[in-house]
């Protein structure tokens, strides 16, 4: 009798792993936030770039900042809460100054900036941090990373001459999954 | 524009932090909720704004446009009957919305026929809508005439949101049958368009006589092309078609007996409508936006017809300068020509056919007075109009966000109402007593009849509280001068048409005066990941008066009376699982003694849950607490009872392949 309970029990719980293993595919259909992509994907840019040493820098822990009017709220907070790049820490930042991004290795402009973007690009150039952002034509002005929404999904488009030129290293596998890559002023 | 609460809206469902787990190939194919281009805009606005988001409009329910406005604060949404609503901003609920401006993409769906909206004449197709702002309090600086008590602005999706193909079929006991369907492709990045096409038919509402004479049907069919060059160089195209009757109920008089009785029939609409936009964005910070639109409408109703065709065109240019001005200029002209057909004798306009006109001009220079920190907005429109002349719509708006998440601002603003066609032009006749020979009263349009003018001081205040609550406070004084009221015109005698009957004029005045005055409490509260729960409160009052030798003794208990005092709306969100949703709305709405309507509390549910990753359920109970509750008055007799409803619909998605 006991036995057989268990039988069932355990055909029942089978079922419901079988269920469960089906459903993450429903959960990653569900809709999501614009900015809670685009935090997942400032983290993980991480484990595609290289970055020079910088004195400026504490290569200790690994510092994620938003200059101007910030459009995550605590998104960005949360993706990151207890999470480690390469065995380092990550904190996140609100900067006001371009002169402030010395210390931090990702850089998220935000729109809020779109109008100072001509004095912005070479000041970001100088602190050797990758710049990623969703204002538009970004990467035609010097940043590194552009965002780009199309068909309800967040993608991305890279500068890899302002990546090179800043000392940033870009992995192969970056670049094949970016939307299109510039090298140089256009498109390639 | 955007949505404020962003931050209580981005941590939606399952943790954040599994998001970090995911490929770059992965995260680029999750789709996301498309809030906003530009999130930061309503922490950096001046403005007592309110954003439905698309999510919001699929998660109510609704139906139609006006009842997707129940979820802002501010708003008084009151179903006439299943085609007509009453809709005010801060007050001035009103059968025709007057005093409030709705662009449905740019295109003004406002009528200078009686200077408001014909909802059902205007639908769109609501999975298309991104988002609608609704911005309570005068606009009239940014959008000019008659945006004197609000502005509802509905913005679609561009083409390159809305790939794939989405169906959809539904049915219920008072929204019978409605049905949609939409295709759009492109490269999802120079080139994307959409084409779709629904209908919806729609039963009546509770009749104590039984009667049914509310009831309509619509169908609509239209398209969009987005062309972009280069990055910030876009061309838009778009254009629908819509046909449908929708019942009414009119009271007609005649001279000769039975003098007025009701008459039920069919308005039967067309309309067509074709824009075209081209926005370019340099990288200096400057850029221009010219749109052009022709909007034709035909309308044929029991009591009367209108032919209006609708020609705009409007050009803003904005640019950063000095770089802590962004001076934002325009300029816009509007033709609108339209001819009045006769259809009862009862009812006419002198002259029947005739062309409105509107020319205007505004600038505005926004001033970073401590950059990020506090900002002043100042400018003003000036319009003419060719029914009051030149009018100028000055505004000044003071910005302060002492943190990244929080705002407090400040504003003083002019706007006009201009008078509407009927206001000017119309000959009505209603019948009143009979003493010897029949009386009859005989609303005349007074050409001399002035704009209304109202200053607005406004102050609000948004702040989050903790990274999962938010509160967003409002609060206005306004000052009215000139609304319309009723005057007394000459007394006089007709044998023609037989038989004897006496005629009192009445004439459109301004002949009202006064202050309105209130808030709104808007907060929101994330408790979990999967639970969101949002509310407000709204609260408006009135201290109206006649202008001295004013003897319509009835306008101001009108204006003050069609409004609720209080208004009180509580939502309940949950997703159940990754496949589940659960909503819930709660509303109170204060007594409207004018219109003959108690105090009520309602309440709407909805069920939904995904079938698969393409096809979606949802169960939606409409006005669940009582049978039927009216919320306006009618025309003629007792309100009518806006009944519970319940309705099905199933949704298929099929998306393309990544652009």
């Amino acid at each position: 009798m006991t036995f057989r309970v268990r039988r069932h029990l355990r055909a029942a719980a089978a079922a419901v792993v079988a269920l469960i293993s089906v459903c993450p595919a429903g959960a990653q259909s569900a809709p999501r936030s614009e900015y809670e992509i685009k935090a997942a994907y400032l983290f993980t840019f991480a484990r595609f770039v290289d970055w020079p040493p910088r004195a400026a820098r504490d290569d200790s822990s690994f510092a994620i900042c938003v200059l101007g009017t910030d459009p995550f709220g605590a998104t960005l907070d949360a993706t990151i809460a207890g999470a480690a790049i390469r065995g380092r820490k990550v904190s996140v930042r609100r900067i006001s100054s371009p002169e402030a991004a010395g210390a931090c290795h990702i850089v998220f402009v935000s729109a809020s900036e779109d109008h100072r973007m001509a004095t912005l690009g070479p000041a970001l150039a100088q602190s050797g941090a990758l710049t990623v952002s969703d204002m538009p034509q970004f990467a035609d002005r010097g940043g590194m990373i552009q965002f780009v929404t199309a068909a309800n999904r967040v993608r991305f488009e890279i500068n890899l001459q302002s990546a090179r030129q800043a000392g940033l290293m870009m992995s192969s596998e970056l670049l094949r999954v970016a939307s299109a890559v510039r090298t140089g002023g256009g498109p390639v | 524009m955007l949505v404020w609460p962003q931050t209580a809206h981005s941590q939606q469902q399952t943790a954040p932090s599994r998001l970090t787990e995911l490929s770059l190939e992965q995260l680029g194919d999750i789709e996301v909720t498309s809030v906003s281009k530009r999130p930061e805009e309503v922490w950096r606005t001046g403005v007592a704004v309110h954003v439905i988001t698309h999510d919001d409009i699929r998660r109510s329910g609704a139906t139609s446009i006006p009842e997707v406005l129940r979820l802002a604060p501010g708003i008084e949404v009151a179903r006439i009957d299943s085609d007509h609503w009453s809709i005010g901003v801060r007050g001035f609920g009103d059968q025709f919305s007057k005093a409030l401006l709705v662009l449905i993409d740019g295109r003004s769906i406002y009528t200078p026929l009686f200077a408001g909206m014909y909802w059902p004449a205007h639908d769109v197709l609501l999975d298309d809508v991104e988002r609608i702002e609704v911005i309570r309090g005068p606009g009239g600086t940014i959008w000019g005439a008659d945006a004197v008590s609000g502005v509802i602005n509905i913005i679609t999706r561009t083409a390159a949101e809305t790939h794939g193909v989405m169906a959809s079929v539904g049915s219920g006991n008072i929204d019978r049958g409605a049905g949609a369907l939409r295709i759009g492709g492109g490269n999802g990045s120079t080139f994307d368009y959409r084409v779709y096409g629904k209908g919806v038919n729609r039963g009546a509402e509770h009749h104590a006589d039984g009667a049914t004479f509310d009831e309509w049907w619509t169908s609509q069919a239209g398209f969009r092309a987005d062309w972009t060059r280069t990055a910030g160089d876009t061309i838009t195209l778009q254009g629908d078609v819509s046909k449908g009757s929708h019942g009414q109920r009119a009271s007609v008089a005649s001279f000769s007996p039975p003098s007025q009785q009701p008459l039920d029939g069919n308005l039967d609409a067309l309309g067509m409508n074709v824009r075209a936009q081209w926005q370019r964005d340099f990288s200096s910070g400057r850029g221009f936006r010219v749109q052009t639109y022709v909007d034709r409408t035909v309308w044929d109703a029991p009591h009367f017809g209108e032919r209006r065709t609708t020609a705009d065109i409007d050009f803003v240019h904005h640019a950063t300068i000095a770089r802590r001005h962004t001076l934002t200029a325009g300029g816009g002209a509007r033709v609108s020509p339209s001819a009045f057909s006769q259809a009862i004798s009862t009812l006419d306009f002198t002259p029947r056919r005739e062309t409105s006109s509107v020319y205007s001009a505004f600038v505005e220079d926004e001033v970073a007075l401590i950059p990020d920190r506090l900002w002043m907005t100042a400018g003003s429109k000036l319009e003419h109009n060719s029914y009051t002349g030149f009018e100028t719509e000055p505004g000044v708006r003071l910005l302060w966000m002492p943190r990244p998440t929080s705002s407090v601002w400040t504003a003083v603003t002019r706007a006009v109402r201009t008078p509407s066609r009927i206001e000017n032009a119309v000959v009505s006749t209603a019948y009143s007593s009979t003493t010897t020979v029949p009386i009859f009263l005989r609303i005349t349009g007074n050409p001399d009849f002035d704009a209304e003018r109202t200053t607005g001081y406004e102050a609000g205040y948004r702040t989050a509280l903790g990274a999962a609550a938010y509160l967003d406070v409002a609060a206005f004084h306004n000052r009215h001068d000139g609304l319309a009221s009723f005057g007394l015109g000459r007394v006089a005698l007709e044998s023609t048409p037989s038989p004897l009957h006496a005629v009192v004029d009445v004439l459109y005045v301004n002949g009202v005066n006064g202050t309105s005055d209130g808030f709104e409490l808007s907060p929101g509260w994330q408790p979990l990941t999967w639970w969101r729960l949002r509310g407000s409160y709204s609260y408006v009052r009135f201290n109206l008066a006649n202008t001295p030798g004013s003897i319509d003794v009835n306008a101001v208990a009108r204006y003050t009376g069609s409004s609720p005092h209080h208004q009180v709306r509580l939502e309940s969100h949950l997703n159940l699982a990754a496949t589940g949703e659960f909503d819930a709305t709660y509303r109170y709405v204060s007594a409207l003694p004018a219109q003959k309507v108690t105090a009520y509390h309602t309440a709407d549910a909805r069920v939904g849950w995904a079938l698969s990753r393409r096809s979606e359920v949802s169960l939606v109970g409409q006005n669940l607490l009582a049978p039927y509750h009216a919320e306006f008055g009618h025309n003629l007799g007792q309100p009518i009872g806006i009944a519970r409803s319940v309705y099905l619909e199933i949704r298929w998605r099929l998306l393309n392949a990544r652009p």
